[in-house]
């Protein structure tokens, strides 16, 4: 409750993630996808509605190596890169669960 | 052998009933030592069960009596009733005692007749009254540990308060649609404890975000040591206020994460704003926001108190 927030409580502001936490990518196989994204952020003034697309190549490569739970894009809000998707590509799309 | 009690009638003047203790159940040897009394065992044992099931204690034999036989006699205790238990006693100490509050005397069929005067009465009920009273107070004391867990699942079912309901989430990610005027910078801050030796920072200072869209951040975390480090993390949100709409997907925080040796990792978080930042008042000036992750070395079997009172959604 905002109304009684102190300095020390912090009661309404943080919560556990909703999907748990990351497993750790040890071997560093999504590392390539990071890298990509990051250099898209440094290239687009650190927007992040830019660098929709390498952010779901990084959760992609997560899903893939098991590091992430399969989740559908439109759970995990990309519904509009999904649909922009289905739109325009004729081949059937990698991404599907 | 069953003891039957029969109560007299409830009236302020003591109901006497007269039984005639002649023979009594028990065959007493005529001793003048009142500390030493021989019965036989079965005596014995049919005393202790009548004893047990009155709850009964002895009492010193009052002096002038005790040349008039062995004999015993006992306070007991049956039923809220206090009761005196003579055996053995002459009629005339009998007679005495009668008018002792309470006293009662076996009859020859073992039944036990009971005189019950005011004093013993009010007694019963005072008795009974503290009972009640005892157990109004601890019915309390257990009510105010059940609201705790009551209370919560109030709040949960009706959002009383702020309280995020649980699992509402997913759903509203799905629909949600970002907003493109207010655009927000999300600034990122890496804290170490004292303690611990990894060094983490963030791979990005900032990142532009609109409320309603998923957004990927990261941090790096490495391990100069020679040995495996276990860490464990929490965040922080500043200002508070946006606190309450900033909502992590998935994160690293609150497990245990776990470095070997000059190990390196990519630590991601996926988060988003949720769409309702751009209505509150109380935020309308707020376009920098600050997400601080604090990393702690983690202690066998060390447990992250979980914030607020939820479990981990997974």
């Amino acid at each position: 409750m905002a109304t009684q927030m102190t300095f020390q409580s912090r009661g309404s502001g943080v919560k556990p993630p909703e999907k748990g936490s990351f497993p750790l990518d040890h071997d560093g196989e999504c590392k390539a996808f990071m890298t990509k994204y990051m250099r898209c952020l440094r290239g687009n003034m650190k927007e992040n509605t830019k660098c929709r697309q390498e952010s779901m190549d990084y959760l992609n490569c997560r899903m893939e190596k098991n590091l992430m739970l399969k989740e559908d894009w439109k759970k995990l809000g990309y519904s509009d890169m999904v649909k922009d998707q289905d739109s325009t590509s004729t081949t059937s799309s990698n991404k599907a669960e | 052998m069953s003891v039957l009690c029969t109560l007299a009638s409830v009236s302020t003047s003591p109901v006497v009933l007269r039984t005639s203790l002649a023979s009594s159940n028990f065959q007493l040897p005529v001793r003048l030592c009142a500390a030493s009394v021989k019965y036989s065992v079965m005596q014995v044992a049919r005393m202790s069960v009548l004893s047990f099931s009155q709850n009964c204690v002895s009492l010193q034999p009052m002096r002038m009596l005790w040349q008039w036989g062995p004999f015993k006699v006992q306070k007991c205790f049956a039923h809220n009733q206090l009761l005196h238990r003579t055996e053995g006693l002459p009629r005339a100490t009998q007679g005495i005692l009668r008018r002792v509050r309470g006293a009662s005397w076996n009859n020859v069929l073992g039944h036990r007749l009971i005189i019950m005067d005011s004093k013993s009465k009010d007694t019963y009920h005072r008795r009974t009254g503290l009972i009640y009273v005892c157990a109004a107070g601890i019915f309390m004391l257990g009510m105010s540990y059940a609201g705790v867990p009551l209370y919560r699942m109030f709040c949960q079912a009706t959002g009383l308060g702020g309280t995020i309901s649980r699992g509402h989430d997913t759903s509203k990610i799905e629909t949600m649609q970002a907003v493109p005027e207010r655009s927000i910078k999300i600034r990122f801050n890496a804290d170490v404890a004292s303690s611990m030796r990894w060094n983490f920072k963030p791979q990005q200072t900032e990142v532009k975000v609109l409320p309603g869209e998923t957004a990927l951040a990261f941090y790096t975390a490495k391990n100069p040591t020679d040995k495996p480090i276990i860490g464990i993390s929490t965040y922080n949100v500043v200002p508070f206020e946006a606190g309450q709409y900033f909502n992590k997907i998935q994160c690293f925080c609150f497990e245990e994460q776990r470095l070997n040796p000059h190990e390196q990792v990519d630590m991601p978080v996926f988060f988003y704003i949720d769409p309702e930042f751009a209505e509150d008042p109380k935020l309308q000036g707020v376009e920098t926001i600050t997400l601080s992750y604090t990393f702690f070395e983690a202690k066998e079997g060390f447990q992250v108190p979980l914030p607020g009172y939820m479990t981990q959604a997974q």
